[in-house]
């Protein structure tokens, strides 16, 4: 499997989401929860999406899941993508509830499916990928 | 909102270029002028404008005042995406019946070509800027492969059916002599063209390109016979559904009893639809949520009609986006350019036979995952 470089289109860092951002260097996905609705959401926002409560808490979560939708990207891409072509871009459920965007690394893209299970990629490489990013756990 | 004092009485359209010769504000001067013109009004007239564009800040419709040397008692923006432009008519028309303006000039376009899009598309709103683009999202099409994938996953949609938008689409083109995209289209050549973000294969993705489209709010009595069109039927809706990334499902399933109630004519006997045709799939779930046809039976739908120009659904009349190119926030507003164009009956080799009333339907601003906005015009020849 090869990775993306650094250097692709930047996160803003804001108050907001600096938490995830910092975990997700060292590999750990933090997903926002709210203390008062129970909600759980994606994007990070200062406020719930369903109560507007801002006691929200940012939890661990393992990245467990599994593929709603996807695409392969062949065009488009920023050229520090090309050499990982077609890219695999998933709506993805987490087990925990939420729904997100995100990038499932892998070199055999024509093997994914909708329903496919997820985790995240390992630790080491998560540097490699400016946002969490998933691996499909049949190929673990 | 259905009004009998202001409505449409003007519409115009610049030339489409695949990249900018001009700049955006001399596009929007080129769609006005024939705007005025196919209005029988001056340029001192005008006393209102609004637009709709994503590319035009940090200048916006009083500095376009500026550029374009009127002074004017009403301006306004639209925030709507592709679906603005249709907000920015009804805007125009409450602003006329509330006394702001009397003529108002509606715009909407880009100067702009495939790499200027391929940048820009990256910043599009502050969530893709920062948690779709790091992936290397691969811009709409990344997205919207995302959202076909699902429907026919769900409900069994092939791309052969949704083909049929784009194939009839194109015919409707080669009648149009100002699409850019004219070259014939089979549903092999559909099928066989090259991946995109696939299930997005080429002929599913619009080209974003260079030109700007016009329209004309006033008062309806004062413009001879013919010229006229009412407004019979507005409605708009945003975030809709909420909390969800790649639904198969927008505003419009909300609002589609009431809007046909206003119309006075429902999906059965609109002459024409002109839907938001950034790509297949979503005027495929258009026309399912305003109710051509049951949600998730668009398929079959697709496999019985015709949807040239003198088909079962006329669609998209001058061949849509897919085929005209896109022109940013003006594709928000080609149909109902064209949609006006027909409804005076000045549709040349295209023109729907008989046509009185016609449906647009707008979509746009997308976001994390999917367009945010939904809206839809109903328009019937003014008696």
């Amino acid at each position: 499997m090869t990775s993306a470089k650094p250097h692709g289109p930047g996160v803003r860092r804001t108050p907001t989401n600096a938490s995830m951002l910092d975990a997700w260097k060292e590999g750990r996905l933090l997903i926002q929860h709210c203390a008062d609705c129970g909600s759980t959401f994606f994007y990070p926002r200062s406020a719930c999406p369903s109560c507007w409560s801002e006691n929200i808490v940012a939890r661990a979560d393992d990245g467990s899941g599994e593929i709603v939708s996807f695409s392969l990207v062949h065009k488009g891409l920023p050229d520090i993508f090309l050499p990982d072509a077609p890219i695999v871009l998933a709506e993805i459920r987490l087990d925990s509830g939420a729904l997100l965007i995100a990038r499932v690394a892998t070199g055999r893209q024509r093997d994914v499916a909708i329903g496919d299970r997820l985790a995240l990629v390992d630790a080491q490489s998560a540097p490699d990928f400016a946002l969490p990013t998933f691996r499909r756990e049949i190929e673990r | 909102m259905p009004s009998s004092r202001a409505g449409i009485i003007g519409y115009g359209s610049s030339a489409y270029h695949k990249a900018a010769e001009r700049t955006e504000q001399s596009y929007m001067v080129m769609a006005a002028k024939a705007a005025l013109a196919s209005a029988g009004l001056t340029k001192s007239d005008i006393d209102g404008i609004v637009v709709s564009s994503t590319t035009l800040p940090p200048d916006n419709a009083v500095t376009l005042a500026e550029y374009l040397g009127i002074s004017i008692t009403w301006a306004s923006v639209s925030n709507a995406g592709g679906a603005g432009a249709l907000v920015n008519v009804a805007d125009a028309i409450a602003a006329v019946e509330a006394g702001r303006a009397t003529h108002v000039l509606c715009l909407a376009g880009a100067a702009q070509d495939v790499n200027f899009f391929k940048d820009r598309i990256n910043r599009f709103t502050s969530a893709v800027s920062d948690y779709l683009a790091p992936h290397g999202f691969g811009g709409m099409n990344g997205l919207f492969g995302m959202v076909q994938r699902k429907h026919m996953q769900v409900y069994g949609t092939t791309r052969a059916q949704l083909g049929r938008i784009a194939v009839d689409q194109r015919a409707n083109a080669r009648l149009n002599p100002a699409a850019l995209l004219r070259g014939p289209m089979t549903i092999d050549d559909y099928l066989n063209a090259a991946p995109i973000a696939e299930p997005l294969h080429l002929f599913d993705c619009v080209m974003p390109c260079s030109g700007a489209e016009a329209i004309l709010v006033g008062p309806l009595d004062r413009v001879p016979e013919g010229v006229g069109v009412a407004v019979k039927a507005f409605a708009e809706r945003h975030n809709h559904p909420v909390g969800e990334v790649t639904p198969l499902r927008g505003g419009w399933e909300l609002f589609r009893d009431t809007f046909w109630d206003s119309a006075g004519f429902g999906p059965n006997d609109t002459d024409f639809v002109q839907a938001y045709d950034d790509y297949p799939i979503m005027v495929a779930i258009q026309l399912e949520d305003m109710g051509f046809c049951p949600k998730g039976e668009i398929g079959r739908f697709l496999e019985r009609m015709s949807l040239r120009h003198d088909g079962d659904l006329p669609l998209n009349t001058g061949g849509g986006q897919l085929s005209c190119g896109q022109t940013g926030g003006g594709g928000g507003m080609i149909g109902i350019t064209e949609a006006v164009r027909q409804l005076r009956g000045e549709g040349g080799d295209r023109q729907v036979q008989n046509a009185e009333r016609g449906t647009v339907i707008g979509y746009g601003m997308v976001s994390y995952g999917h367009g945010l906005s939904a809206s839809a015009l109903a328009l019937e020849v003014a008696q």
